[in-house]
Parts: structure tokens; C-alpha cells; sequence
């Protein structure tokens, strides 16, 4: 029983516990909170424009004076940025890319065939790593790219897949039954074939679950520490997150290198979340509810 | 290229994954050196060398070599992988330059790396470093390992500050608490503890305080013995033989600055290298990171004294690096011609010069370091130990006991744990 | 987020009810073999091939390469009587346990708060999904500033003696600041969970109860919770899952110190397979994983009886 996605628009749009004036009080304790979220990253922020002198004795709280952006300077030749951020990039576009298609077509496949046991059966094999946690099979993991020559940027982005499939296929699952059956129908009548109408009709009908499913994988692949970390063997080729681990040593008490360091590595996702926050919300609600 | 802050690597005594990610240093560097590969022809060997302060002398070694061997073999410098991995992937380093401690035992033992006895001769290994080596179970038949630097570690102290309240070096352990107290009563710290790092912990306060007072080697070779016999309970363990200089380690620690339990190796070196303390008890390698803050800083080390007779100051020694080839390596010829050229005494006596390490041939010249010429009588007479922090295998997480210890943890309670994770190790 | 897990397969719901699109042949379009066989190769070799290593090397005495020998059960053995890894299990457990209460209860009155009658909805509901975009490691990093630096620095301006020393030098206290770090960031998925949930409540519900005059305690007790269960439990299984593998947060904050009072589950495995430990660790990643799944499954039930009835 999923709720249907309708139902929770509606509720959304309305504004939600009916009409009345709107409440100053619980405002202003929600204001309040929300500067514990914001804490570190007036923390990050302050530290990360001071200089040399200022960041030496860790003082955190007052603003930069004079402003520097000596910190960034440092911290981008240090940790070559350029390299972290394309290989960082790449690992997700990949992550993402791969869990939606995979994902996709797997849950086409199996939703379509639920009567038949080899699909069935599927659904629950794929379903099963849900509850793996990474650790357990990371130092296998380690041996077997190494053997396949994936200890690499594209062997963290292929088991980055492997691990999203459970989640999302369990995303797509539900979508595609809630999904009309018409269009997909009237299109075989024409004759077109299984391929054909799913690239063609359904997979452009899923569109709202794959944007959930992607933003999702992003989110785990972007971040993701422990995989590269263990996976990777070259460290040039490390991801920005793991990064700022390896650097831990030579940023020393340089502070304004290693909150400038930190900074440009939460800046790309954290710019790409705001700016498109209404609709990663949404994506994310929606996942949510399913 | 120089590491400091949580878990600098050269230091360790052992191969921590920490460490492992800590050595891979600048990826920028990194990716230079790498950039290399693509230079020269010839077969491809890998070096593998990640003390950091070491990389960029490393890779002008491997440049001035590839120049030699144009044509013919050209090496790549290896400063990333860890080593687990890489022998778990099945693709080792061809050539090993690393430091020397329990955690490459378990590569000798299994009969990982190959026999390099042939080559001993051209090395030309001092015996009293050799015997280093052998304090360590070796692989039978086998010469698994050439030492390539040593380093020594002990006591620096703040010249200034001892000049100002006329103090001499201590030569006794009463005497050290002597001074100690009387710093603290004209307002100096005495002794700067980074307390964050537990690797500061056990490389200074308990390997210093074990090697000056007991005799490690022989007190693990008894161990040893026991097999799984051992036990806080047993006739030798930790809980007996440790029990006095741990507690007279205590009385040095409490001489400490306040706060040390938050103070990381970062902050030790910016903090002595500024006079806020008199003592600081570590290696060569912090000097490096003191001459970034302040290279006038007038420093000075001695041996912490254990015992009442001064003849029993010793220094900690380790092998900072030692080389080895695996015996899965894929290019084993080439890494032989490259482990010559670098034991060549031309080449391994200036990078020890440069890196403050000392020489292990028979032969090696004094250190030039007017610093370091202080703890070169202890070396020549041999007057040295290696921590018993590396003489431990890494399962048993002991530079996090040690941290419990001085930060208020029931002494007896820690050496129970650690002789319970002995005996459970050798009953595997 | 896995509301459909526990009731049951969710497809199967659907064809009961509305009979799939064709159902006139037999045989099955080879381009739905195409669509999922090499999904099923490729999650075979990359999840239940290592899987099947970890247990077939946790019976050996293998350092992770070279020769082996079978050990039998000894790994295990060994394990179960090993104080260092029951203690490391029992930092585990209770710091999931103290981390899903705070994340729940925190995300809970959230939610409650930014699904009420406020202003700048929008813009508060941004910023408490921020901490969810960041990367748990940077996140760990800044906090062990704050706790080291920033926190001490501020205890000692305004003469608060116990906020002078950093919590992360204290071994009875360290855990704190993990689990508050660790809720910081989990916070947010709780947070949207929640406000789906609140969102599938009717209106009707509360307008009963509002001319019944029952209070706002009341009504969160008696109207609320027992609606929105489904969520709660979907919280508590996720927030285990993912907190039973901690990791990054603790590198960042303690690196498992002081002394050995913060080490997790996953940082013994991963510090054993650096120090060549490896058959034991893998010994020590299926019970890891037996107790997870165990974890889960028991929470599952729970929520199957709770909605299902």
C-alpha cells in the first residue's frame, strides 16, 4: 500500500494544518534551531577567509579582517582540486547514470513479469543487499578489482550501481504499478516492441521516479567515503571527500587551508542544492513516501 | 612535502591505516610523479616509498636513475597504495622502501618477500643494526629485508629556556623530575604532550620509558616463549614487567602542560617551536616541521634517563627504512638493479644527511646535524633499543592503550587488556 | 522511504489487482531477459560473489593473500570470547540505539513544527535538509574543530568550567559527540520522512479532536503517533542500518579514541584488515552482518504487525 503521490500534493499545496493565522512563536523556535544546522557552516565559512596569522589560534567566532582568500589559494594547489572535483564528477555522473538505467529496466522487466518466478525471485535477490552493510564486503571488494583491474574511479562508480539497486528498484517497482497501463497498451496494438515502448513510452513516464532515484544516488555516490577510500589505489585518482582525509596531515594547523579545503569540497553540492531545492524536496519526499 | 598533524606517518611505529592514507601525501606530487611514467621507455618497476618527507627526494633519486637506465628501465614512484591492498590485489610494489616494524613481519613470515642475501655483502650492514632486524621473527634462510636509515629518537629541549633557568641535562631519572619540578615552579611547562595523536603517545612517553628501563627485546622473546601460555597472570607479562616504568612514565606525563589530552602533533610542534614548553619528547622529524615556525629555535636532545645510573640512557632507534622486493614482485631483476643504485653509499649517504636519519653500513659517516651529533655517541656504542610499540603486532590496537593510559585509565586494567590480547593472539 | 518493504512485494499487489498489459503468451519477450539478466550477472559478481568470499575466508587463517589453511569455527571462537571486539560490538549497539532516539525525536518535533502554521517555510525546510548534501567525513572535520577549538575557547570566555575542556578528549564523554554529529547529519532523510507522513494524515482527524478540546500533547499521543507508526518504524529501521556501519564520522571526530572508548564495528574491521588480520575480520564482518540482518528483521516484523493488523 503506497500512499498515492495525488493525495500528498494536494496536502502540500494547501496549507497544511487548515487555515488561521500563522504562528510567530513556533517560527521563531524553528529560526532558532535552525542555527544549529547552520553552525558549522559559519564555522567552515569564517575560518576559511582568514589568514595565515588570524586562523593560527582557532578562534572561530569572529568574521574575517581582513578578508584573504589565501586558504583557497593554497588548498586548491595542495590538493590539485581540479583533478578531485573531475574525478569526483565523474564517479557520480556514472553512479547516476548507471543506477537509473539498471534500475530502471531491471523493475520494467520485473514488474512486467511479476506472474513468473524467475522475476519474482529476482526482485527479492536484488531486494536482499539492502541490508549489506558496505563494510562487510569491502575487503573482498578490495581483491576483486584489484583482480579486474577496477581499483579505480569506474570501479567505485560500478559498485556504487550495485548498491543503490536494491533501493531504487524498489522506488521503480512501485512507480511503474501505479503508472497507467493505456499508452503502453495501445502501443503494442500498433506493434511496437518491448524495447521500443519502454525507451519510447515508459521510461519518459517514469520520469519523476528516475529524477528521486538520481538525486538519491547522487547524494550517496558524492559523499561516499569508505568506497573510494578502500577501492581506489592511486591516490591521485581519489575522490574530493576523501581528499580532505589524506590531507588531514599536511594541512597541519594551516586552519584557513583546511576549512577553505572543506568548502570548495561541500560547495558543488551544496550550491546545486539550493539553487534546485524545490525540486530535489520534492524528489526527496517522494521517495520518502514510497 | 612535509606531514605533520594527526598521524604523520615516519614516525609510526606502525603501519596504521591511518598512516597509510596520511603517506599518500600530496596528490598534486602524486600526480607529477606519476606523470613520469609516461617519459622515459624501458620496463616499468614501481618503487614503493611513502614516508612523506622523503617524496621529493625520492623522486629525484628515481629521476637521476631512470636518466642512468635510459632505454632500459625506467621506475615509477609509488607513494599511494597501502600496502595490505596491494598485496591483497595481488599486485605488490616491485620494490619496498618503508619503515621497518612488526607490521612487515607478517610479509616475512609468510615468506612474502624474497631472499636478498646476495646483496648483502654490497650493503654492507652494520651488525649492531643487523641484530635490529633479527629482534623481530625472520623468515628462515631468508634475507628478507636491507636496512636503508635509521633514525633515533629522544628528548628535545628548548636550549634557551634551560640557559635561562641555568639547568643541566638530567642524567638520572630523579634528576629529570628534579628539573621537571623546578620549571614548574618558575612558570614553564616543562614537558608538551599531544595527547590527540596516540601515535605521539606511544612513539615518546612509553616507548622512552620501556626502552630506558627494561630490556625489550629479551622481555618479547620471553613472551614469545610462553606461547599461549601468556597471560596477565603468567611468569613474564606485560602486567608485571611494564608495571614500574609505566608508572614512573605517569610521573613524567603529569609534568605535562594542561590540556595536552586535546593537543594534537600540529599543535606540539607550533607550541614548542614558540617556547611554550621546555621538553618535548620526539623525533627528528618534528625538528622539520620546528624549522618551518622558527629555524633559529636553539634545540638541543638527550636520552630520557629510567634509572639512577647513567650509563643506562639509551636512545629509540628504529629503521625509518629498510627495502625489500615481494616475492610476487613482477619485475624482480630491475627492482634489484634499482636497490643497488639506491644503497650505492653515494646516494643513501646524502639522502640520511638530508632526512636527519643515520647511516647502516659499517662504513656510513657521522651525522652533520649539529642536533642530531648529540645522540651520535649512543648510536656508535650502540647504546639504543627500538620501542616496544614496534614490537607489537597492529591487531592489538596498543597506541590507543596507550592513549587510555594517560588520559586516566587504571594502568592495571590497560595491561591486563594487553596481556588478555596477546595470549588470545598466539592461542589463533 | 521503504514503507513498501514491509508490506510485502509491492508488484504483487498490483497485478491481483489489474491483470498485467499481455498475458497471451506463453513465453516471455527475450527483451525482458535483456533488461535484467545483466543486472543480475553484474549485482551476482559485485555483491554475492565477495559476499560468499567473506564467509569462505572467515573459516580460514588467510592475511588477505598468499597461501591459507582452513581454521574451522576457530575465527569464531576466538571472536565471541575477544573482550576488544564485544566491546567494540557494545559501543556499536548502544551508540545506534542513543542516536535513533535523538534523530527521531529531534527530526519528529521538526517535522511537526515545518508542516505547522509558520512563516518562511520554504526557506526553513532548506535549511534543515542542508546537513543531508554534505559529506560525512567534511562534516566530522569541521566538528572536531568546533568540539576542540571553538567549544573550549567559548567555555573559557564566558567562564563555563565544563565546556573548557573538549569532549572529544574525554573517554566517558567522546561518544557524546558522535552521537550528536552522527544525528546532525541523519537528521534530514528522518525530517522528510516525517513530513510525508504528517502530510497522509487527514485533516478531519484533528478538527474531530480539536472540538473535543483535547491538547496538543493529546492529540501528538493519541492521533498522531498511532497514525503515522509506519513512518516512525521505517526511521528506526533505516537509522540502525545506517548507524550500526559508522564510520567516517568517528575517523573525523576521535579516530575510535580516546584509548579505545569510540571504536565501531566497521573501524575494527577495516584497522584488522590493514594490520593483516584479515580471515578474522571477515569472521568478524558475517557476524556483523548476521546482526544487522537480524536487527532489521526483527524491525520489520514488528512494523508487518503493527500496520498489517
Amino acid at each position: 500500500m503506497v500512499l498515492p503521490e495525488t493525495r500528498t500534493r494536494q496536502n502540500r499545496d494547501t496549507s497544511p494544518r487548515g487555515e488561521g493565522k500563522k504562528r510567530w512563536s513556533t517560527t521563531i523556535v524553528l529560526l532558532l534551531c535552525s542555527t544549529t544546522v547552520l553552525f558549522p557552516f559559519y564555522v567552515a565559512f569564517s575560518m576559511a577567509f582568514k589568514t595565515g596569522e588570524q586562523a593560527v589560534d582557532g578562534e572561530a567566532f569572529t568574521l574575517p579582517s581582513p578578508w584573504s582568500v589565501e586558504g583557497f589559494v593554497q588548498a586548491w594547489a595542495l590538493t590539485d582540486y581540479p583533478r578531485a572535483f573531475a574525478v569526483s564528477v565523474f564517479i557520480t555522473a556514472v553512479a547516476v547514470t548507471g543506477t537509473v538505467l539498471a534500475s530502471a529496466m531491471a523493475s520494467y522487466a520485473i514488474s512486467r513479469n511479476w506472474d513468473r518466478k524467475f522475476f519474482r525471485w529476482s526482485f527479492y535477490y536484488l531486494l536482499s543487499a539492502m541490508f549489506l552493510p558496505f563494510p562487510v564486503l569491502a575487503l573482498s571488494q578490495v581483491k576483486l578489482t584489484g583482480m579486474a583491474g577496477l581499483a579505480n574511479p569506474a570501479g567505485v562508480a560500478l559498485l556504487h550501481v550495485m548498491f543503490q539497486l536494491s533501493f531504487s528498484t524498489l522506488l521503480f517497482t512501485a512507480f511503474l504499478r501505479s503508472l497507467p497501463h493505456e499508452l503502453e497498451e495501445s502501443a503494442r496494438m500498433d506493434g511496437a516492441s518491448t524495447w521500443f515502448t519502454f525507451w519510447r513510452i515508459v521510461f519518459p513516464l517514469m520520469a519523476p521516479m528516475s529524477a528521486t532515484v538520481a538525486i538519491f544516488a547522487f547524494l550517496k555516490s558524492w559523499n561516499d567515503f569508505m568506497m573510494p577510500s578502500m577501492i581506489i589505489e592511486d591516490s591521485s585518482l581519489q575522490t574530493l571527500p576523501v581528499i580532505q582525509e589524506v590531507f588531514q596531515t599536511q594541512f597541519s594547523n594551516n586552519y584557513h587551508v583546511s576549512f577553505a579545503s572543506y568548502l570548495m569540497a561541500m560547495a558543488p553540492a551544496v550550491i546545486a542544492y539550493v539553487i534546485s531545492q524545490r525540486w530535489v524536496m520534492s524528489g526527496l519526499t517522494q521517495g520518502a513516501v514510497k | 612535502m612535509i606531514s605533520a598533524g594527526r598521524g604523520a606517518p615516519s614516525p609510526l611505529p606502525r603501519f596504521s591505516r591511518r598512516a597509510a592514507l596520511g603517506t599518500m601525501a600530496g596528490g598534486a606530487l602524486a600526480s607529477v610523479l606519476a606523470g613520469c611514467g609516461s617519459g622515459g621507455g624501458g620496463t616499468r618497476v614501481s618503487l614503493h616509498q611513502s614516508k612523506p618527507e622523503a617524496i621529493p627526494y625520492f623522486g629525484d633519486l628515481l629521476e637521476q636513475f631512470n636518466d642512468e637506465h635510459r632505454g632500459s628501465i625506467h621506475a615509477v614512484h609509488d607513494i599511494s597504495a597501502n600496502l595490505s591492498s596491494g598485496f591483497a590485489r595481488g599486485n605488490p610494489p616491485d620494490l619496498g622502501c618503508l619503515n621497518y616494524n612488526f607490521e612487515m613481519l607478517r610479509f616475512q613470515e609468510r615468506g612474502a618477500l624474497s631472499d636478498l642475501s646476495d646483496l648483502e655483502a654490497e650493503a654492507n650492514i652494520a651488525p649492531e643494526v643487523r641484530e635490529l632486524v633479527e629482534h623481530f621473527p625472520t623468515y628462515p634462510g631468508r634475507t628478507s629485508v636491507i636496512p636503508y636509515s635509521m633514525m633515533a629518537a629522544a628528548v628535545l629541549y628548548n636550549e634557551e629556556i634551560f640557559a635561562e633557568h641555568d639547568l643541566e641535562i638530567p642524567t638520572t631519572y630523579s634528576g629529570f623530575i628534579e628539573l621537571c619540578e623546578t620549571l614548574q615552579e618558575a612558570g614553564v611547562d616543562p614537558v608538551y604532550s599531544t595527547y590527540a595523536d596516540a601515535w605521539t603517545v606511544s612513539q615518546g612517553l612509553i616507548d622512552y620509558s620501556v626502552g630506558g628501563s627494561i630490556d625489550v627485546p629479551a622481555f618479547m622473546d620471553e613472551l614469545r616463549d610462553l606461547g599461549p601460555e601468556a597471560g596477565p597472570d603468567a611468569p613474564v607479562s606485560f602486567s608485571d614487567t611494564l608495571r614500574e616504568p609505566l608508572e614512573k612514565m605517569l610521573r613524567i606525563a603529569s609534568f605535562s602542560q594542561p590540556g595536552a589530552a586535546a593537543r594534537n602533533y600540529g599543535d606540539g610542534n607550533v607550541a614548542f617551536a614558540r617556547g611554550e614548553a621546555a621538553m618535548y619528547l620526539q623525533g627528528p622529524w618534528a625538528l622539520t616541521e620546528i624549522d618551518r615556525i622558527d629555524p633559529g629555535l636553539p634545540i638541543g636532545i638527550f636520552p630520557l634517563p629510567m634509572t639512577e645510573d647513567p650509563d643506562d640512557a639509551g636512545v629509540r632507534v628504529h629503521l625509518d627504512l629498510a627495502l625489500w622486493i615481494p616475492e610476487a614482485a613482477s619485475r624482480p631483476d630491475e627492482a634489484r638493479e634499482l636497490l643497488r643504485f639506491l644503497i650505492r653509499p653515494e646516494i643513501a649517504d646524502p639522502y640520511n644527511q638530508a632526512n636527519l636519519g643515520f647511516g647502516v653500513r659499517e662504513d656510513a659517516p657521522d651525522v652533520t646535524d649539529a642536533r642530531l651529533q648529540d645522540l651520535q655517541s649512543y648510536v656508535d656504542r650502540a647504546a639504543f633499543y627500538q620501542g616496544i610499540s614496534q614490537a607489537l603486532p597492529g591487531t592489538i590496537p596498543f597506541e590507543n592503550y596507550c592513549q587510555a593510559i594517560v588520559t586516566g585509565q587504571s594502568l592495571e586494567a590497560v595491561l591486563r587488556t594487553l596481556d588478555e590480547d596477546w595470549a588470545r593472539l598466539a592461542r589463533r | 522511504m521503504a514503507t513498501t518493504v514491509e508490506r510485502g512485494a509491492p508488484p504483487d499487489a498490483g497485478t491481483r489487482d489489474r491483470p498485467p498489459p499481455r498475458k497471451r503468451s506463453r513465453r516471455v519477450d527475450r527483451t525482458y531477459h535483456l533488461f535484467l539478466v545483466p543486472v543480475l550477472i553484474l549485482f551476482s559478481v559485485c555483491i554475492t560473489l565477495p559476499a560468499a568470499m567473506g564467509i569462505f575466508y572467515s573459516f580460514t587463517d588467510s592475511i588477505g593473500f598468499g597461501e591459507y589453511e582452513f581454521v574451522g569455527l576457530n575465527n569464531y571462537l576466538v571472536l565471541f570470547s575477544d573482550p576488544a571486539i564485544l566491546s567494540v560490538y557494545g559501543f556499536t549497539l548502544g551508540f545506534a540505539l542513543c542516536t535513533v532516539v535523538l534523530v527521531n525525536v529531534v527530526a519528529l518535533g521538526l517535522a511537526l513544527g515545518l508542516t505547522g502554521r509558520i512563516r518562511a517555510r520554504v526557506t526553513l525546510r532548506t535549511v534543515f535538509v542542508l546537513p543531508m548534501v554534505v559529506s560525512g567525513i567534511i562534516i566530522a572535520f569541521v566538528f572536531q574543530f568546533v568540539f576542540s577549538h571553538t567549544i573550549p575557547a567559548a567555555g573559557q570566555a564566558l567562564g563555563i568550567g565544563p565546556l573548557e575542556e573538549s569532549i572529544l578528549a574525554d573517554p566517558d564523554l567522546a561518544w557524546i559527540s558522535i552521537v550528536l554529529v552522527t544525528a546532525w547529519q541523519a537528521m534530514p532523510q528522518a525530517l522528510l520522512i516525517y513530513i510525508a507522513g504528517l502530510m497522509t494524515v487527514p485533516q478531519d482527524v484533528y478538527e474531530a479532536a480539536g472540538i473535543d478540546g483535547a491538547s496538543a500533547w493529546n492529540r501528538l499521543r493519541h492521533i498522531t503517533l498511532p497514525l503515522i507508526s509506519g513512518f516512525v518504524l521505517i526511521n528506526v529501521i533505516i537509522g540502525f542500518k545506517d548507524f550500526l556501519a559508522a564510520y567516517e564520522i568517528i575517523l573525523g571526530l576521535t579516530d575510535g579514541g580516546p584509548g579505545t572508548a569510540t571504536r565501531s564495528v566497521t573501524m575494527a574491521i577495516f584497522a584488522g584488515f590493514e594490520d593483516g588480520d584479515y580471515a578474522y575480520q571477515m569472521a568478524n564482518s558475517t557476524v556483523f552482518f548476521l546482526i544487522t540482518l537480524a536487527i532489521a528483521l526483527v524491525q520489520l516484523r514488528l512494523t508487518r504487525g503493527r500496520t498489517g493488523g
